[in-house]
Order: C-alpha cells, then structure tokens, then sequence
C-alpha cells in the first residue's frame, strides 16, 4: 500500500466538522451510499487485505537502501590513473541521480503547496517557489547542457569554466573599481 | 438468415406483382416486358422450423485463423498461467519487503537491497554481486591501462634508439673495414 506522505512536510489546514443545521425532515441521502459503499465494497476488501497481511507477517524481512562509502573525487585524481577515473564517475553519477531527485522533491513540494491552497498559492507559496528556483538554478548550473554523453570529465571542465568567469568577473570588478 | 428469407419472399411476392402486371401489359407493350417477365412461381424455399431458410454463407476459410489463435492461447498459456500462479503465490503468502534503516554494526548482504522476493531470489542465486562486477570491470580497466603504457613506452623506447643509435634495436651488421679492397683506390691515376 502507498505510504502516507510526511505530515511536517506537506502541511494540511486544520480539520473542521461541520455543524448540522438542517431545515428539512429528509434524511441525508448521502449516509445511504456511504453504508452501502462501506457494506459492499469497503468491508470485503479490507477483509482480504488484512487476512493478506496476516499471512505475510509471518516471516517479515527487510530492504535497505545502500550506503556507498566516498571516494576520490575525478580532480584529486592523478593522471593516467584510470580506477580512480572509474571510481570517481560511478560516484559522479550516483551524485547526479540524487540531485535529480532532490530537485523532483522540491517540485513536489510546491505543487503539494499549490493544491493545498488554492486560490492563495501566489501569495502563500512563496517560499516554496523561491526554494524550487534556487535548487534549479543550482542543478542547471552543475549539470545542465551537459547533454547525453555528459560525465563526470565534462562536469568538471565545465565547473572549471564557471570557476574562471568568476575569477575574471571578480579581476574587472576589482580593475574597475 | 432471417432477413434473406424475408428479402425472398419480398421478392416472390414483388415477383408475383410484376408477372400479373406483365401478363396484363404484356399484350400492349411486348417489348418493354421482356426482360422482366418472371415465371408465376418462384422456387419452393425450404426453411427450418422458425429459424428461417437454411442459408450455405460462402466467406473465405477461418480454419488457419482460428488454428492460429487456438495454438497461441495454448502455447501462451501452458507455461504463463502457472507462472501467474506462482507470482501471485509469492505476492499473497511471502509479500515485499519493508523498508528499515540498517541497523549499527550490520553490514546488509548484497541482495538484502532489493524489495521484491524474487528479485532478491534473483540477484542471491543467478545474479554475482555487484562488488564483484564492480571489480571485474576495475580489472579489465587496470589490465588494458598496463598494455596501454607498454605499448606507449615500447614506443618511446624504440624512437630515441632510432635516434640516438646508442641501443640494441636498429644495429644494422656492416662488413668489417680490414676487408674492404681499396688497391683500386690507392694510386692517383686508375
């Protein structure tokens, strides 16, 4: 079965039961479909769920998600030396999945923001959106253009790029002061 | 069938107007009805009872189609439904794994990372672990770099012997200088 959502997370606004103030005499038809919903469907399905379940907890067993311990990364990697070179793009990839990943988080997050509000969202989702742009900004900056055949080599040559604009940005900033 | 029964008898009785109004016309206008003039009675039709005129339907053959589609029901299913039977047994009675986080000092087995029972059947049995896929790959990695630099430095080698002579490779045998005749050499005037 899916599992429920983090609830500090995606914030849901207080329940409020509603008070009954009816003017007619006439039951509410709704009660009659929500038994016979419950009767006919709800209950035997619930029924063999659990009597699944039941036999499954019999021998449970476990999954983990796979720590993988840090190696060199490809710029303290000597030249020539290709296991460092494989290690170190295994470990770029892996890193870029995650990313990947977090970014699809953040959206997830605005758009659970977005259907929690309505129509506020522009107004209380601010935070959310301004969280979302930084992380894309960040993700782009890092691996996007990249293309296709991008690895963890062509990631570096382009962090050096944006390494030595930044320096000749900062040498005219401080020249033209 | 019941409709072409209904078209014939249509087309008796149709048949059965035409004739009377041929057989009154025919004296003033033999030869507009010509063409038209049907006998009285039309052909007896046998029919079954209630069901209509038994009709012989010529369509092309369904007998390889349907051979076909019998043989592929078949096939397909003498080995998929007890391999639906068997996932649905292990999704019923043995069920996915739940999710934990690793306990301190446990270092998990390789295919304790899957969820699905026979994928971790899968990757315990037939599959190797990926740390040794992982190595394999190194090996091959460290053993092609090996040749790579052997061949660069034969390379290297062979270039600066070429060059600078002073090495084992590329000694050319010449003759020995106390044999070379050199009388036809020795006075001015030869």
């Amino acid at each position: 079965m899916p599992e429920d959502k983090d609830w500090d997370v995606y914030k849901v606004p207080p329940t409020r039961t509603p008070v009954s103030d009816r003017l007619t005499s006439v039951p509410n038809p709704v009660t009659f479909f929500q038994t016979v919903f419950n009767y006919v469907i709800d209950a035997p399905v619930t029924f063999v769920r659990e009597w699944i379940e039941r036999q499954q907890s019999k021998n449970k067993f476990y999954y983990y998600h796979q720590k993988f311990r840090r190696v060199p990364y490809l710029s303290e990697c000597m030249e020539g030396d290709y296991l460092c070179f494989f290690e170190a793009e295994a470990q770029w990839r892996r890193d870029r999945m995650v990313d990947t990943e977090i970014v699809e988080i953040i959206r997830e997050r605005l758009r659970a923001c977005e259907q929690r509000e309505g129509p506020n969202y522009l107004q209380n989702c601010a935070k959310e959106v301004e969280q979302l742009a930084q992380v894309t900004k960040a993700y782009q900056d890092r691996y996007g253009d990249l293309g296709v055949h991008g690895n963890a080599r062509t990631c570096l040559m382009k962090q050096k790029q944006r390494m030595m604009e930044e320096r000749n940005a900062k040498a005219k900033a401080e020249a033209s002061e | 069938m019941a409709a072409m029964s209904l078209l014939l008898r249509a087309a008796a009785a149709w048949g059965a107007q035409r004739a009377a109004s041929g057989a009154a016309a025919g004296a003033r206008l033999s030869w507009l009805t010509g063409a038209a003039r049907l006998p009285s009675t039309v052909a007896p039709v046998r029919h079954s009872s209630g069901h209509g005129k038994k009709m012989f339907i010529i369509k092309p053959t369904s007998f390889y189609d349907t051979r076909f589609l019998n043989m592929l029901r078949f096939y397909v299913f003498l080995t998929g439904i007890p391999v639906l039977l068997f996932i649905t047994y292990v999704n019923i009675f043995i069920g996915e794994a739940e999710l934990a986080e690793i306990p301190e000092g446990y270092v998990p087995e390789y295919w304790e990372y899957y969820k699905h029972p026979i994928s971790r059947w899968i990757a315990r049995y037939l599959l190797d672990p990926p740390e040794k896929d992982y190595e394999k790959e190194m090996a091959i990695l460290h053993v092609e770099a090996k040749k790579a630099e052997m061949r660069h430095m034969e390379l290297e080698a062979r270039r600066l012997m070429r060059q600078r002579g002073d090495g084992p490779w590329y000694h050319y045998e010449t003759p020995d200088k106390n044999l070379v005749d050199n009388s036809m050499k020795s006075t001015p005037d030869n």
